[in-house]
């Protein structure tokens, strides 16, 4: 299932590539990543005062011996990082050549696969009219598979909703979201970017688009039909009617990036013609998201 | 207004047809977009397969429209009355004499011609025909009869101005020979005025009327009217003529050259109407004088004068009498004659003379050449019948080229030879009784007077030495004149004996070969300056020189009249004249251009 997704190759040059934060964070688990709380790793942090109910095995008896204190030697915990992966499903992503709902699910899997190749948990949340849990939390590279399949299972339809996205976004730890999008619904995005920004989520906004939206291919007369709300208009493509549509296209896209900025996070447009493997290797890493 | 082609009007069909093609509702092809709050709200029907839709205001429809109408109101060629009276038949005298290159109207005065003359056929109707007739020195029709414009534009735009006056009369002439009786016609002079006089026979009138289109505006220009070279016992000088025509005081300078080698610059000022001569000596071994005048007026043609400064070759000429002052004095006026007077005793036929002439004695055989017998002794070969007393002396063809300035009214005759049935020749000069004086050509130029000079007080008069001047010429025309003529003026050329090519070269370098067996007119004279006539003879190039000059007062005048004198309109038909017509199509035309190309932008723009 899982190659059915992203092929083994593109996989193994995953595994050399991880997710970059730019604080600690705080996971439940166990990982390699550095955590806000004292742990125990082989990394040094702090000395402390003993108090009752504190484990006795870390108490440097060296310094015991110094000072007549029991104190406690302070390590780096290394814990989890919290990957939340909120994928848009609407009705708009099941268009292009290539499909933009396809490929957001192999850029959704292949973010996912560097997070469970460094022992992150992942979880998984696909929206359109309204947010659908991806299941329980992924973690370690024997979940990629099951992850896989289920980033496959969700069908699309419906109409993109961001402020439906704030209630799920609000239950997330402190950690690392990245939100797959074409960011083309009516409603702004901004609400669901400022719930990332309240709930201490660092990480990105990928907007994909397919290229014959970016760049017409068409002209002439057309009745245009709304992938999302079924709406129908009559238009004419001429090089003014083009030139319009591609203005507000650009600047929708620029809100998005303003928008994300304004919250902390990252921005990158990407479009469905460029391979995965481009993708993650050089975009991702320009923006900082991977490295 | 009226219309050339009203039948064009059922084009304008096609205005409700684009209606309808905007009526009709377009199929189109559902797309599917992601977002469709992204693209604009705007509609242009381009194709129309489905009926029916609401009209929607559009520019392009406008455009179309208008365009279409335009293009209707273009097809069915509407005209608007123009101011000319157009006869059936327009006949247009167009001046390109050398007047018509004066510069004081933009960019000439031929050029404004021109102008007027293309105005003119604008206004051309449908069945109306123009015949164009250039008129310099001589009257050349460029363009006969026609009504196709393209033709006319040709023709006119084609004609260039000479260098020669202009020969009205002779266009007229020609203008005449064109219409019939009771032909619609009407003739158009565009001219400065600047013409030869009519001739007398005009005096009964035309078929036609003439309008006279005036050209030009200005006299104001200083000319070199005059330039000989003159040769003394000592030395030779150039004498020039200059001649301000103007109203105004102009300051010029006059260069002079020597082969095209400066010689002097001498700045002059003239008054209004002031001529002043100019003398300069001349080197001996120049073959030609110029004289160029820096005045930088408004024509330029008699602003340059060339002249000989070679003199010609000398003929001997015998003169067998027993004494007779007149006929040798005459004779050596000609400076190109040496002249030679022997008895009548003493004559032996000689080869060595190129004319003989005979004084009362005529010698038993006559030379194989050109002579000129005076009253032949009774009983010689030319001798008339008995003396018959002579009453009036007058001219048998007063145009004819011999008889040129040779007044005969106060001439008497007391006797003469009656020369009635002689069959030497023509009569040029006669009486009521008698011919006086008979020419002939053949076999050689050959001249025979009737009376002893003597017996007349002919010799008494100016005509005496002129009628000898004309008639020695005429026997014994230089091999090439090296005097001035006028632009396009014949010039008479007798190639030396013996020579293999003649070859005359003109003042801008081409060349032009004549015949050598005989007497050669050359004709090709309408540039001003110096021709060059080169014969070969035994291997050895032999050149001579004319040169050719404006020198003409009239034309230097410039100033053209405000009327002019033109023949009366002879015809009882009424002259039924006809408002020109100036097509505009050509502009609504350009018009629908503009709005075909707008609608194009408005359609690429999406507009």
């Amino acid at each position: 299932m899982a190659a059915a997704l992203l092929e083994p190759a593109l996989l193994r040059r995953l595994e050399s590539l991880a997710l970059l934060v730019r604080r600690a964070v705080s996971g439940q688990m166990g990982g390699e990543r550095r955590s806000r709380r004292r742990g125990q790793s082989v990394e040094f942090a702090d000395f402390r005062n003993y108090t009752p109910g504190d484990d006795f095995r870390l108490i440097d008896w060296n310094a015991y011996a110094r000072l007549d204190r029991f104190m406690l030697r302070l390590f780096v915990a290394e814990e989890e990082l919290p990957l939340n992966l909120f994928l848009d499903m609407s009705g708009s992503m099941d268009w292009g050549t290539p499909n933009k709902a396809a490929t957001a699910r192999r850029l959704a899997g292949a973010i996912a696969y560097v997070a469970l190749a460094a022992l992150d948990r992942v979880r998984l949340t696909v929206f359109a009219e309204g947010p659908t849990s991806g299941g329980a939390p992924y973690r370690g590279r024997r979940a990629a598979a099951e992850l896989f399949a289920r980033l496959q299972s969700f069908p699309t339809g419906g109409v993109t909703n961001y402020e439906k996205l704030v209630w799920p976004i609000g239950r997330q730890r402190p950690g690392m979201s990245v939100l797959i999008s074409d960011g083309l619904g009516q409603p702004s995005i901004d609400p669901a970017l400022m719930a990332l920004q309240r709930a201490q989520q660092e990480g990105a906004v990928l907007q994909l688009l397919a290229p014959q939206e970016i760049a017409l291919d068409w002209s002439g007369d057309a009745r245009l039909k709304d992938a999302e709300t079924g709406l129908e208009r009559e238009f004419t493509a001429t090089p003014l009617t083009q030139a319009s549509y591609v203005r507000a296209l650009t600047q929708r896209t620029d809100e998005i990036e303003r928008a994300a900025h304004r919250r902390g996070l990252r921005f990158a447009r990407l479009s469905t013609a460029e391979p995965i493997d481009q993708m993650v290797q050089i975009t991702l890493r320009q923006i900082g998201l991977l490295g | 207004m009226s219309f050339l082609a009203p039948a064009a009007a059922v084009l304008a069909l096609t205005l409700p047809a684009i209606l309808a093609l905007y009526f009709l509702k377009i199929r189109r092809p559902t797309r599917i977009v992601p977002a469709l709050h992204l693209w604009p709200d705007q509609i242009r029907d381009r194709q129309a397969n489905v009926p029916w839709q609401r009209l929607r205001p559009s520019w392009l429809l406008f455009l179309q429209l208008l365009a279409a109408g335009v293009l209707v109101a273009a097809a069915v060629q509407p005209v608007l009355p123009a101011r000319a009276a157009l006869a059936r038949h327009s006949i247009v005298l167009l001046d390109a004499s050398a007047s018509m290159q004066a510069t004081d109207v933009t960019p000439s005065r031929l050029g404004d011609a021109k102008r007027q003359v293309n105005a003119l056929i604008d206004q051309l109707g449908p069945q109306d025909r123009m015949t164009i007739i250039a008129v310099a020195s001589s009257a050349r029709i460029v363009a006969s009869a026609t009504g196709d414009r393209d033709t006319l534009h040709r023709a006119v735009n084609g004609v260039i101005a000479s260098n020669g006056a202009a020969d009205l009369s002779a266009a007229l002439a020609m203008a005449a020979g064109l219409v019939r009786a009771g032909d619609d016609a009407r003739a158009y002079l565009f001219s400065d005025g600047i013409v030869q006089p009519l001739r007398a026979s005009f005096a009964a009138g035309l078929p036609f009327p003439v309008e006279y289109h005036r050209v030009g505006v200005s006299g104001e220009n200083v000319g070199l009217t005059s330039l000989t070279v003159r040769t003394g016992a000592q030395s030779r000088a150039a004498y020039l003529h200059v001649q301000n025509f103007g109203q105004q005081t102009r300051s010029v300078s006059v260069e002079w050259r020597a082969d095209n080698h400066l010689l002097d610059v001498r700045p002059l000022s003239l008054q209004a109407g002031q001529a002043q001569d100019l003398v300069l000596p001349v080197p001996s071994d120049a073959t030609s004088v110029t004289a160029r005048l820096a005045a930088g007026d408004i024509f330029g043609l008699d602003d340059a004068a060339t002249a000989v400064a070679r003199t010609p070759r000398a003929f001997r000429v015998l003169l067998v009498t027993a004494g007779n002052v007149f006929l040798e004095q005459a004779l050596r006026l000609r400076t190109d004659l040496q002249v030679d007077v022997i008895a009548s005793a003493a004559y032996r036929p000689s080869a060595t003379y190129a004319l003989t002439v005979f004084d009362r004695f005529s010698p038993p055989v006559m030379p194989d050449g050109p002579y000129l017998m005076v009253d032949p002794p009774a009983g010689s070969a030319l001798a008339g019948r008995q003396p018959v007393g002579i009453g009036r002396v007058r001219a048998v063809d007063a145009g004819d080229p011999l008889l040129a300035n040779v007044d005969l009214q106060d001439v008497h005759v007391a006797r003469s030879q009656d020369l009635r049935n002689s069959t030497f020749g023509r009569p040029l000069i006669s009486s009521l009784q008698t011919p006086l004086v008979l020419v002939r050509d053949e076999p050689f130029r050959q001249v025979l007077f009737g009376f002893d000079l003597h017996e007349s007080d002919l010799p008494l008069r100016i005509a005496f030495p002129i009628l000898v001047q004309n008639l020695s010429e005429w026997m014994l025309p230089p091999s090439v004149p090296s005097h001035s003529f006028h632009p396009a003026e014949p010039v008479t050329i007798v190639p030396e004996p013996g020579a293999t090519t003649v070859t005359v070269i003109r003042p801008d370098g081409s060349r032009r070969s004549l015949a050598t067996a005989s007497i050669a007119t050359f004709a090709d004279t309408d540039l001003t300056g110096l021709y060059t006539v080169e014969q070969s003879i035994a291997g050895k190039v032999q050149r001579s020189w004319f040169s050719v000059n404006l020198f003409s007062d009239p034309i230097s005048q410039l100033k053209p009249p405000d009327r002019l004198t033109l023949p009366p309109t002879r015809t009882t038909a009424v002259q039924a004249t006809h408002p020109g017509q100036l097509e505009i199509w050509p502009w609504i035309a350009l018009a629908a251009l503009t709005i075909v190309t707008a609608e194009w932008l408005a359609f690429h723009r999406g507009l």
